[in-house]
């Protein structure tokens, strides 16, 4: 009897101790997202460090200014990220698509609203890494006012191009039906092309040539040149023009594919 | 032993089997990881395309060292990464004690249990890394190089399991290890690098207490001749320790653990 007591207590009392274990996971999970970011902007600021060791400049470019844009575009990395492809594609595997298709709402324009939410709430989740990079790393800050705001409407742009190009790869999820692997594979490529590891004014023209010519370096390195400074402010309408044309194109290729790739949905049941 | 190497056989085939019902998610799971190694990779070629030179190391020197420790990750894997989901897919769930009923060993269970393809990304990726750079350094292959080679490479591979098989006994208590394990395995990314970019402090980390280095730089130094190589032999003595010290503390998680009442 008393054994048999003890031993449902024993139970009970492991049950009671899950709890605050999955209260627990959350919390370090915020943590441990902050120690992994530290090692890898660490990384970025040493490995740059050393390659100023033998020269004061690259490309016209001198050490605080190459670390001020790979820092910035660390913090601003959110920019470049859409979970369209997750989103769009698990709604596809679970068959929740045909639910939003059919509300009396604009599919794209609902998406949209709903990653521009998720944009602010990570570039607010970068702040602890701000506060990181001005103490450890010395990232300074411009002070000119019509900087910021060159750099918002050129990032606010840049975004937007970046979410039509994204719903264009999602649309490959209708047929490919993979999603993990795809979404993985373009977050590799974007990695290097937003330009968030070298400024694009050290690439070989060429290689500039294909980053730009393809639109993940309008979320990242072009906002993140205005606010360096590495693109002067006299150029901003420019670079705006040129955003908003990406705009117009990806807005029409995708809305096209979307149109097209629509009917070839099969839904993996749910 | 025999019995092992036939059962893991045996679980191989059984996983090859499913994903070759999977072949593009195969396809495109190897070819991620390219990827991203690739972005990588891509970024050091510009910048030493402007600036030869990373702190005495060249190019390739560099390459070589990134190469290596590439591999090492790769065996990791390629054989090891069920360990990643021990608290979140087998003890969460309750699977895990499918194996504790079963006369084999649970460690061996669960490693065996899912062979990772995307790891044969990283295979590539590191092996071609090693031939441009040892064909661009026009390295010596004498047989303590080779030797070399072969331990540095096995030995990073077991200090990167050992070191993931140490973190990942915490889901006994905490049921999800991954942030554990990733605060530990991230630092496999200075390793990437030669050590000497970073201060005495990462360092002597990357030496003595996350050894990551030990899968890259210091092979790497002893191939290229360079001062600090000979402490690359002590490579398979610091594999043995961790996983000797990560088997020992896996029986006493195991003792620890009575599952979640799922």
């Amino acid at each position: 009897m008393i054994r048999a007591t003890k031993r449902d207590l024993s139970a009970y009392a492991s049950l009671f101790a899950m709890i605050p274990k999955v209260f627990m996971a959350y919390q370090i999970w915020f943590w441990v997202g902050l120690v992994l970011n530290v090692i890898s902007m660490a990384i970025l600021v040493y490995f740059w460090r050393a390659i100023y060791n033998d020269t004061s400049t690259i490309s016209g470019l001198a050490l605080n200014q190459t670390l001020n844009y790979i820092l910035l575009a660390f913090i601003f990395m959110p920019l470049t990220n859409n979970d369209l492809i997750w989103e769009i594609g698990m709604n596809l595997r679970e068959g929740m698509i045909i639910h939003h298709l059919l509300r009396p709402i604009n599919f794209q324009g609902m998406n949209y609203a709903q990653s521009l939410g998720t944009l602010v709430t990570r570039l607010m989740l970068q702040l602890p890494m701000v506060v990181v990079a001005v103490l450890l790393f010395g990232l300074r800050f411009p002070s000119d006012i019509r900087v910021w705001l060159a750099f918002l409407l050129s990032a606010l742009l840049g975004y937007t191009v970046m979410f039509f190009f994204n719903w264009l790869l999602a649309c490959l999820t209708f047929y490919t039906t993979e999603v993990w692997g795809l979404g993985v594979l373009i977050e590799g490529m974007n990695f290097f092309l937003s330009g968030a590891l070298v400024p694009l004014v050290m690439m070989p023209e060429w290689v500039r040539n294909i980053v730009l010519s393809i639109p993940f370096a309008q979320a990242l390195a072009v906002p993140v040149g205005l606010l360096t400074g590495i693109t002067p402010l006299s150029d901003a309408p420019r670079v705006w023009l040129i955003q908003v044309a990406w705009i117009l194109g990806m807005w029409l290729a995708s809305s096209l594919f979307f149109r097209v790739a629509v009917r070839k949905i099969t839904v993996q049941g749910g | 032993m025999t019995r092992y190497l036939n059962l893991y056989w045996y679980f191989l085939i059984q996983r090859l089997k499913v994903l070759m019902e999977y072949r593009a998610s195969f396809i495109l799971g190897a070819s991620s990881t390219i990827v991203w190694q690739a972005s990588s990779i891509a970024a050091v070629w510009v910048v030493m395309q402007k600036v030869p030179i990373l702190n005495g190391w060249s190019y390739d020197e560099v390459l070589l060292v990134y190469g290596l420790v590439t591999l090492s990750k790769s065996i990791n894997h390629m054989f090891a990464d069920n360990l990643w989901t021990l608290g979140r897919v087998y003890i969460r769930s309750g699977g895990f004690d499918r194996f504790l009923v079963r006369p084999i060993d649970p460690l061996f269970h669960l490693l065996a249990d899912r062979f990772c393809q995307d790891g044969v990304g990283s295979l590539l990726v590191g092996a071609a890394l090693l031939v441009k750079t040892s064909i661009a350094l026009g390295i010596d292959w004498t047989p303590d190089k080779l030797l070399m080679l072969v331990v540095g490479v096995v030995s990073g591979g077991f200090i990167f399991i050992a070191l993931n098989l140490i973190t990942c006994v915490t889901a006994f208590w905490i049921v999800d290890s991954v942030p554990v394990t990733r605060l530990v395995f991230d630092n496999h990314l200075f390793a990437q690098y030669p050590l000497s970019i970073y201060p005495r402090a990462i360092n002597i980390l990357l030496t003595w207490v996350i050894p990551y280095g030990f899968a890259s730089f210091y092979p790497a130094s002893y191939l290229l001749n360079r001062d600090v190589g000979n402490i690359a032999w002590f490579a398979p003595v610091v594999a043995a320790l961790l996983l000797f010290f990560g088997y020992r503390f896996w029986r006493f998680g195991l003792k620890y653990y009575s599952g979640t009442g799922t």
